[in-house]
């Protein structure tokens, strides 16, 4: 056996672990930089490298190579080649090679009755006609352009995954697969109503955005689910409106779809993965009821408070502020590591993940030196 | 899912009787992982 081989069994081993709620033999690592971070490391243009896929292997050997990490690090779902096809106006390259989110609005006010009656239906003939410039004209064009788009895609995942498998097997990472999905609401909010729109929405139509969101359940389980459920599979469902509602908003409009996503993708026997965005504290005893074992990767609060509500029953990951390896000194950074593996590792369902993803990256600057360092020390120190 | 754009097996042979008397155990997997396929794509378009 390689020691490749080995170092992923015993990988695959601290996720079985941990994610059945066994304490592993040391607390997973993952880095939490991006492939964006790893193409400008290389030093290497950001815009050429994500249309021209063939030079990112030599980009992940280097950054596989020089930091610490339990599960392959970067990954893509936003290639450029796929969105330009589709003329997309909901993901679009800015000028300096990152792919941005801007605000917009794929589903208007007086369209709610329609999407609730179909919602496929509608996304299909309102929404992404209205989102995309290609799939707005006759349907040949259109046709045209969803096959060029989807081919596009299917290419450069295909190619993305070689390079995975090669780094996989040469550097042993955990072999971990995932699915994405969205709480009902957010996703009511993200492309369709927009923040701005879906902000008014609950106040002037309740009812229509609570149905909305039943409607579009079952697209988000559909979407969520793996094809084979497994152990070291995770639908990761990363959350986005809760702390800009009312309380009263997130008990009836957030919480109930989003609840029934979560418990029906584990009665599958799928773990979860919940990137739970900003601060969500005063939502805490709603995520206790959450299907034990649900991971929770946090951006903001009180570690402190998270580890005695949450930690026995869950799996709590995130928190590590990635500002501080741009503006802390190395000690600091590895103190900041030292502090929360001291508050969240006892007793096990812990895995070390930051608060959010690291994109940027500057020769000059000491991200990637911290980062390094703080990789190494949890790896080093967190051996239970 | 109760829509136009998405159908099951079942849905699809019903729209193909053509194919009744063909190898169904070997054609419906394939016809639909394209019919997944295609959800997935669309549905990552807005995620």
């Amino acid at each position: 056996m390689t020691d490749a081989v080995t170092m992923t069994n015993e990988r695959n081993q601290l996720f079985r672990d941990l994610f059945s709620g066994k304490t592993p033999k040391r607390v997973p690592v993952s880095n939490p930089a991006t492939q964006d971070f790893a193409i400008q490391y290389a030093g290497l243009d950001l815009a050429e490298c994500q249309w021209d896929l063939t030079k990112l292997e030599p980009v992940y050997d280097k950054f596989c190579q020089d930091f610490f990490t339990d599960t392959y690090p970067g990954g893509s779902i936003r290639i450029p080649s796929h969105y330009q096809l589709l003329g997309s106006t909901p993901i679009v390259m800015s000028s300096s090679g990152f792919m941005q989110h801007p605000e917009v609005v794929g589903l208007l006010a007086e369209e709610y009755d329609e999407f609730i009656a179909s919602p496929y239906d509608c996304i299909v003939e309102k929404v992404l006609p209205r989102l995309f410039t290609e799939l707005n004209g006759a349907p040949g064009k259109v046709a045209m352009s969803l096959a060029k788009a989807m081919r596009a895609q299917s290419d450069d995942l295909a190619y993305l995954g070689t390079i995975r498998a090669k780094m996989n097997a040469k550097y042993g990472y955990a072999g971990m697969i995932g699915a994405l999905t969205e709480a009902p609401f957010d996703f009511m909010a993200d492309f369709l109503r927009s923040f701005k729109g879906i902000s008014g929405d609950v106040r002037r139509y309740p009812d229509k955005v609570a149905a909305a969101c039943d409607a579009v359940l079952p697209l988000m389980i559909k979407k969520g689910t793996l094809p084979n459920p497994s152990m070291l599979g995770y639908t990761f469902i990363p959350l986005h409106m809760a702390p800009y509602l009312r309380d009263k908003d997130f008990a009836t409009l957030y919480w109930p779809t989003f609840k029934k996503l979560v418990e029906t993708m584990a009665s599958m026997g799928q773990n979860v993965q919940l990137f739970v965005e900003q601060d969500w504290m005063r939502y805490l005893d709603y995520l206790y009821e959450l299907p034990e074992n649900t991971i929770m990767r946090f951006e903001y609060g009180d570690a402190k408070l998270v580890k005695e509500k949450l930690g026995k029953k869950h799996i709590i990951s995130g928190f590590y502020p990635i500002t501080l390896l741009q503006t802390g000194t190395k000690q600091q950074c590895i103190d900041k590591a030292k502090e929360l593996l001291d508050i969240l590792a006892p007793g096990g369902k812990y895995w070390f993940q930051a608060d959010k993803s690291v994109i940027n990256f500057e020769a000059k600057g000491p991200v990637a030196e911290n980062m390094s360092a703080v990789l190494e020390y949890v790896h080093e120190n967190g051996t239970y | 899912m109760d829509s136009k754009y998405y159908l099951t097996w079942e849905e699809y042979l019903a729209e193909h009787p053509e194919l009744e008397d063909k190898p169904t155990q070997a054609i419906a997997p394939k016809i639909q992982k394209y019919e997944d396929a295609m959800f997935v794509f669309i549905m990552d378009l807005l995620l």
